[in-house]
């Protein structure tokens, strides 16, 4: 006997995270921890070659300037390096290098749809999509056809909103969270009740997007600003699988 | 010539009998003439006698040989030293201890409360993540049930391994983003690691 169709609608969505690129700032406690650390290292360990050549030409120094030009006749015919040149050199080296900057552009403007902004936290693609007869703001979902996995599904989702060019790591076979909803009583039927939406986790790899053109409205978010987008029953059941 | 050993001497001095005209022959740098060769030779008065001295002669080397062999091998092989446990001697010096003022009391404190406040800091960060990762299963767990409700095939897919997953590799977070266009200046590395071999 053939089993009863299901009265759900079989979804797949899938969450594409753009892993952050710079470290998170340290805590209070993190940053006042690490000094005391640096300090305890420093008490304990011995003065390394470098500090010992320091050492010894200050102590040459000072006995000249005290001995009044005694020791003229060996020094001035060779230019010794000092050890405190080479720090200066190494300083002005520093300083010279300029590296790129933390905040980006983006970040500044604000611009929801560039990847290059809030380098340290997580980014998720959000797309406007168009539900019964309403555009919502969703993670990219497409209805799941039979004779294919719903990894498949997600997947295929994901081409049809960046393309199949992306290369993203897809987290696993197993769905990550659901989203369970009925449909309004307008439309429901004994055989179409509602929807299920499996979500599954990816890791962007590409960085260069720039050939991707996305027909539909997109942002890149963290999950802070989920909330801005996602509607409440929605945005609990996506928080639950997202680490911050 | 004294590195030469009998037997290249002895199989020289055949040839040398069966071919007096060759004066230019030469079978190593090391055979400076063939005529100093001749005189450098032992002679002895019965040519039969010195071979069979010196097989035995040579067989007893041999034995002697194997058997410094044979206890070699039998010992345990040497422990390979670590170099990162060993710290070289001349760091042991006196001349090397920094000379730094004792703490006061209120460093001490203040370290000590220091200290104590990471604990509480750690513990209730590790708290926080444990929370996040039961959160992360049960939502897990619940999906796949729902799953399992739908469609026992698709619910077999999702639980199959994936074996493309692991070995997962990802360059980590950089405290800077990466600078475009830049040049990283030339440098040679010379490797001075000591290789031990037992």
């Amino acid at each position: 006997t053939a089993a009863a169709p299901r009265p759900w609608r079989l979804f797949g969505a899938m969450c594409l995270l753009r892993l952050p690129r710079i470290t998170q700032p340290l805590e209070k406690e993190e940053e006042e921890i690490a000094a005391l650390m640096g300090q305890i290292e420093l008490e304990k360990s011995h003065y390394s070659d470098h500090e010992i050549r320091k050492l010894q030409e200050e102590e040459q120094l000072r006995r000249r300037k005290d001995s009044k030009y005694d020791g003229d006749d060996e020094a001035p015919g060779k230019t010794v390096i000092m050890a405190q040149d080479l720090e200066d050199k190494w300083e002005q080296k520093l300083l010279q290098f300029k590296a790129a900057p933390r905040i980006t552009d983006a970040d500044k403007n604000n611009n929801r749809t560039s990847l290059n902004r809030k380098l340290d936290s997580n980014l998720m693609l959000l797309v406007k999509q168009k539900i019964g007869n309403q555009k919502l703001w969703l993670l990219p979902q497409v209805e799941w056809q039979p004779g294919e996995t719903l990894r498949s599904t997600a997947e295929r989702a994901m081409a049809t909103f960046l393309g199949d060019h992306i290369q993203a790591k897809i987290l696993g076979n197993a769905p990550y969270g659901i989203y369970k909803y009925k449909f309004p009583r307008a439309i429901r039927t004994e055989d179409n009740m509602g929807a299920k939406v499996f979500f599954f986790k990816a890791f962007l790899q590409s960085s260069d997007l720039s050939q991707v053109e996305l027909k539909e409205d997109y942002l890149w978010v963290t999950k802070d600003e989920l909330g801005d987008y996602l509607k409440s029953e929605y945005l609990k059941k996506v928080n639950r699988f997202l680490l911050d | 010539s004294k590195s030469v050993s009998p037997h290249a001497l002895c199989s020289f001095f055949f040839l040398s009998s069966w071919l007096p005209q060759m004066v230019l022959f030469r079978g190593s740098h090391w055979q400076t003439s063939l005529l100093a060769l001749r005189a450098s030779l032992p002679m002895r008065a019965q040519p039969k006698k010195k071979k069979k001295v010196d097989v035995k002669r040579e067989q007893a080397q041999k034995d002697r040989m194997k058997k410094k062999i044979k206890k070699l091998e039998k010992a345990a092989p040497e422990m390979i030293p670590i170099e990162d446990f060993i710290p070289p001697l001349k760091y042991s010096e006196s001349s090397r201890v920094r000379s730094l003022p004792p703490l006061s009391f209120e460093e001490t404190e203040r370290r000590v409360l220091l200290m104590k406040k990471w604990c509480l800091f750690k513990q209730n960060q590790d708290k926080a993540e444990q929370k996040a990762i039961q959160t992360l299963l049960k939502a897990q767990q619940e999906a796949l049930k729902e799953l399992r409700l739908e469609s026992e095939e698709l619910y077999q897919a999702a639980i199959r391994r994936d074996e493309g997953l692991f070995p997962f590799e990802r360059d980590g977070p950089n405290y800077t983003p990466p600078l475009p266009g830049y040049d990283p200046p030339e440098g040679k590395c010379v490797d001075i690691t000591k290789v031990y071999t037992q």
